[in-house]
């Protein structure tokens, strides 16, 4: 990524609620037309991270950067008014104004941006058409539904034309079914326009779905940037093992810390495992595997990789998977399967799963 | 690029640093300052016309404590009222929020108007419904063949009870908000594990209520305590005294007795201030189901035929608050002779003509409603910004502005207006201008007591618009000037007009605070109705408090209008 294609920058970004520090010594960057999201529990920092983008928060130290240009920066005490920033955000409560309709909403940054009269009708139009709610134009914004609410917000932040674009927790209002569908909907339009996108949510799936680059923070801090398979893949933290995916963390001792490739992992329930060595920094005491990573056999296999004997303890069908709960001699292991696969609980079997998925830590 | 703009200069901050102290200084002047005055004049034990006083002491305070009977007086009616308040609005509360009885949510919608009655009109239609031998009940029941009086108004019980039916409303909306407040699944749960109705309701429901109850009662009492005109129009003729009324007495005596209205004064306000916070701790901390502040409404119980006696409760309160006082102030006002003996009436329209020709009453009336338009106009402006700093705005210190701009609350009226009287006469004296005796003291008055209200009906208002629709508006472009043209005050539209209707109602009735800074030229009409009872006839007054009413039902009217068409329409 050569200089001139970063849209976002943020440097050493501290932000200070009285004494409580919100956001911990943060920097990032966005590409053009990539989305990132910002992924973590609620209170970790990603909501004030992305207000202090759009100017909403006033930091505490650090800077930012939109389009190579200086947007905030604590040393030459510069922080530029939200307005003039010339970014968009969709708002978690959509913040669709009741008073105004739909067109009007739409209309609004166009018109602040003095925009000829038939030019604001045809972008809000264009726009309107790529939500599906052109029909919908004169209609009073106070009587729409949720997801017509969520499509004029998307509507409304696109229609400047913004180089970029800020998600806070779009989603989080709709119910499940509808969050699926408008997950794809909102990528499909970030891709066709090519927008640069910051996003934030605390659902997991969400980010692994949507992002090209995921960014789990917690407490304020980054515990890890990368793509959402490295992230659901190779975990680098305890933290992020927990948050992403569904992980099993086994607990034990790494025999040498050796960066890359294969080790042995001595577990504290007895069996050693062969497992992935995990990055430099890895304290070497507990590994994560994923639960979808986890094959089950008949009872008595040796030919796999890690064959360890086990028995199911419980079996809940999912409908796309079935979840086992198996009891095995580190405790108990979740193991996500096919329908298709069918053991019954009580029976014994052999669990097997290949070293590169179960990451020392 | 334009740099200078995007610094965040040094005189923007310091703007936002002098919001807060302005504000304090200024509010702090108009509440603080004359509450120091009486502080002062209440230990002045010298000659009452001078000041700074001669001689200090405590002697006023010893004399209010030794008046013994006043005491008992004033604490037997204040509990008396308390009481049967308390009663009301809990019974009509259970009856409209927890019943299905016919016609509720017209009877919910009335139970306001007593609130928008004074207690003043309340007083006098009650005189002349139940004064002794006068009195229109003590007739008819003269005539049905009762020996003597049935009813006695003039009498601790009488005041009591006009007392009540007008803080019962006040009863009502706390002890009803405090109940619609419980999530119906509460109760619900406890049925499902088996309790029965009674048992549910003693340990479910009647703790849960029971921190709105025992707060709403406090307050009642605190605002009996400092209550005026009932006990003043019922109690007087009956020489029936209790602390509010020696306050009038000693101010109105040759030669006045400053010190010891003063003394009472600020013992009234300090029962009340620790009234009111001991309200509010007792809600705050007590209180499980009002955290979530939002409104449930619970199944109502199915009562059949049984609803019909619970609908007439609702009715006859309404008819003893509302109805009854204004067809008895009606059928008054029309009579040419003080007494009016059913059966000898003249009728009359003398009395209307001398309240809109006469000199003196017509002034009062047209001063009362220019000072409502002024200090509605300007007290909404105030209010709008005064509520956007508390709530909305990011500078320092904004909850002592809160602290501030509440605390007229705590003070009783009629001790305001006391206070603000001797700091206007002493200030005056160094100022190039008169504002004693003039409708700008009055007007000044009247904004400071008024501004927990207004603040009050737009702090529901600001809250409910979630700041991210104003974030929004600046993330899309719009400076703060436009955000708050374009999003901001269309938004806060509803609550402002209000708060307008709600401050010009409350000026237009206000009596407390008027009955000291009114001059002879500055008449307004709530002391005017004191005064037309006191020297003039109770037709006159009768005819006044029904146009001083007329005036503020119009307002009502209004702002129901107002409040309907923009709840119909849910932001």
């Amino acid at each position: 990524m050569s200089e001139t294609e970063i849209r976002i920058e943020i440097r050493n970004l501290v932000v200070d609620y009285g004494d409580v520090r919100a956001v911990d010594d943060v920097s990032l960057s966005v590409g053009r037309g990539e989305l990132v999201t910002l992924l973590g529990p609620s209170g970790c920092g990603k909501t004030t991270t992305l207000r202090a983008v759009a100017g909403l928060e006033d930091p505490t130290e650090g800077s930012i950067a939109l389009n190579g240009a200086l947007v905030y920066s604590a040393s030459e005490r510069r922080n530029m008014p939200a307005e003039k920033r010339g970014v968009s955000m969709v708002f978690q409560s959509y913040a669709i104004w009741p008073h105004m309709t739909v067109f009007d909403n739409v209309a609004y940054g166009l018109r602040v941006r003095k925009m000829s009269t038939a030019d604001i009708r045809s972008n809000v139009m264009r726009v309107l058409d790529l939500v599906q709610m052109r029909d919908f134009a004169d209609r009073p914004s106070s009587r729409l539904s949720g997801g017509q609410q969520q499509r004029v917000a998307v509507a409304r932040a696109i229609a400047f034309s913004p180089e970029v674009l800020l998600f806070d927790e779009p989603l989080s209002n709709l119910d499940a079914k509808l969050r699926v569908s408008m997950r794809v909907e909102l990528r499909e339009l970030q891709k066709e326009l090519g927008i640069t996108a910051l996003y934030v949510t605390h659902d997991q799936e969400e980010a692994l779905a949507i992002s090209d680059r995921v960014i789990v923070m917690n407490a304020g801090r980054i515990e890890q940037i990368g793509t959402p398979e490295d992230i659901y893949r190779n975990p680098r933290t305890l933290f992020v093992a927990d948050f992403v995916g569904n992980a099993n963390v086994i607990r034990g001792q790494a025999r040498e810390a050796a960066a890359g490739g294969e080790v042995d992992f001595v577990t504290m329930g007895g069996p050693v495992l062969r497992a992935a060595a995990g990055h430099a920094q890895a304290k070497g005491d507990a590994a994560a595997l994923q639960a979808a990573y986890v094959d089950i056999f008949a009872p008595g296999r040796s030919d796999v990789p890690n064959a360890t004997p086990g028995t199911i303890h419980r079996r809940m069908f999912h409908g796309d998977f079935i979840q086992y709960v198996v009891d095995w001699p580190c405790g108990q292991l979740l193991v996500r399967r096919p329908p298709t696969d069918l053991f019954v609980e009580g029976s014994a079997v052999t669990v097997s799963f290949a070293p590169e998925h179960c990451v020392v830590l | 690029m334009n740099t200078t703009a995007e610094r965040r200069g040094p005189d923007r901050r310091l703007g936002r640093f002098l919001v807060v102290p302005g504000i304090l200084a200024t509010i702090g002047l108009l509440v603080i300052y004359p509450v120091f005055f009486l502080v002062t004049e209440s230990l002045n034990v010298g000659d009452a016309g001078t000041f700074p006083p001669d001689e200090l002491g405590f002697g006023n305070y010893q004399d209010m404590v030794s008046d013994t009977q006043v005491l008992w007086n004033t604490a037997f009616v204040a509990g008396l009222a308390t009481v049967m308040a308390v009663g009301f609005g809990l019974l009509l509360a259970w009856i409209l929020t927890r019943t299905a009885i016919p016609g509720r949510a017209r009877l919910e919608r009335l139970m306001e108007l007593p609130y928008y009655m004074t207690p003043l009109v309340g007083a006098l239609a009650w005189g002349v419904i139940a004064a002794p031998k006068t009195g229109l009940a003590n007739q008819l029941g003269r005539l049905l063949g009762t020996n003597g009086d049935v009813l006695n108004i003039y009498s601790a019980w009488g005041i009591a009870w006009v007392m009540a039916l007008f803080e019962g409303t006040v009863a009502f909306v706390m002890i009803s908000a405090a109940m619609k407040s419980m999530d119906p699944s509460m109760e619900e749960s406890a049925r499902v594990l088996g309790a029965g109705k009674f048992r549910v309701a003693l340990t479910v429901t009647l703790p849960m209520i029971l921190p709105g109850i025992v707060s709403a009662t406090i307050f009642v009492f605190a605002e009996m305590l400092s209550a005026f005109a009932a006990a003043f129009v019922l109690g007087i003729p009956s020489r029936f005294i209790v602390i509010t009324t020696v306050i009038w007495q000693s101010t109105s005596a040759y030669p006045p007795e400053y010190g010891r209205a003063a003394a009472m004064g600020l013992c009234l306000f300090v029962v009340l201030a620790v009234a009111i916070g001991l309200a509010r701790l007792v809600l705050r901390k007590g209180s499980y189901a009002t955290i979530t502040g939002k409104a449930f409404r619970p199944r109502p119980l199915r009562l059949g035929a049984r609803a019909w006696p619970l609908v007439t409760v609702c009715w006859a309160y309404l008819t003893f608050a509302v109805f009854l006082p204004m067809a008895a102030l009606l059928m008054t006002s029309f009579q040419k002779f003080a007494t009016v003996i059913v059966g000898d009436m003249h009728f009359t329209l003398d009395n209307y003509a001398s309240v809109f020709r006469q000199g003196a009453v017509a002034s009062a009336l047209t001063n009362s409603i220019v000072l409502g338009l002024g200090v509605a106009t300007v007290g909404s402006l105030l209010v709008g910004v005064l509520t956007w700093v508390i709530f909305r705005a990011r500078v320092p210190g904004r909850f002592l502005v809160e602290y501030v701009v509440m605390f007229p609350q705590a003070v009783p009226r009629l001790v305001f207006g006391l206070g603000l009287l001797w700091a206007w006469l002493w200030i005056g004296q160094a100022l190039p201008f008169t504002l004693y005796g003039t409708l700008w003291i009055l007007g000044l008055a009247y904004l400071t007591v008024l501004l927990p209200l207004g603040v009050r009906t737009l702090a529901g208002v600001v809250l409910q618009i979630d700041k991210s629709l104003e974030e929004c508006a600046r993330v899309c472009g719009a400076s703060w000037v436009h955000q708050m043209r374009t999003v901001t005050l269309p938004l806060l539209r509803p609550g402002i007009v209000a708060a307008w209707l709600l401050i010009f109602i409350s000026s237009v009735r206000e009596l407390g605070a008027s009955l000291f800074l009114m001059g002879p030229h500055s008449k307004v009409i709530g002391p005017a109705i004191v005064d037309a009872w006191l020297t003039a006839s109770s037709e006159l007054s009768a005819a006044m408090a029904l146009v001083q009413t007329g005036v503020v039902f119009i307002a009502v009217i209004f702002l129901l209008r107002v409040t309907r068409r923009y709840s119909g329409d849910p932001a």
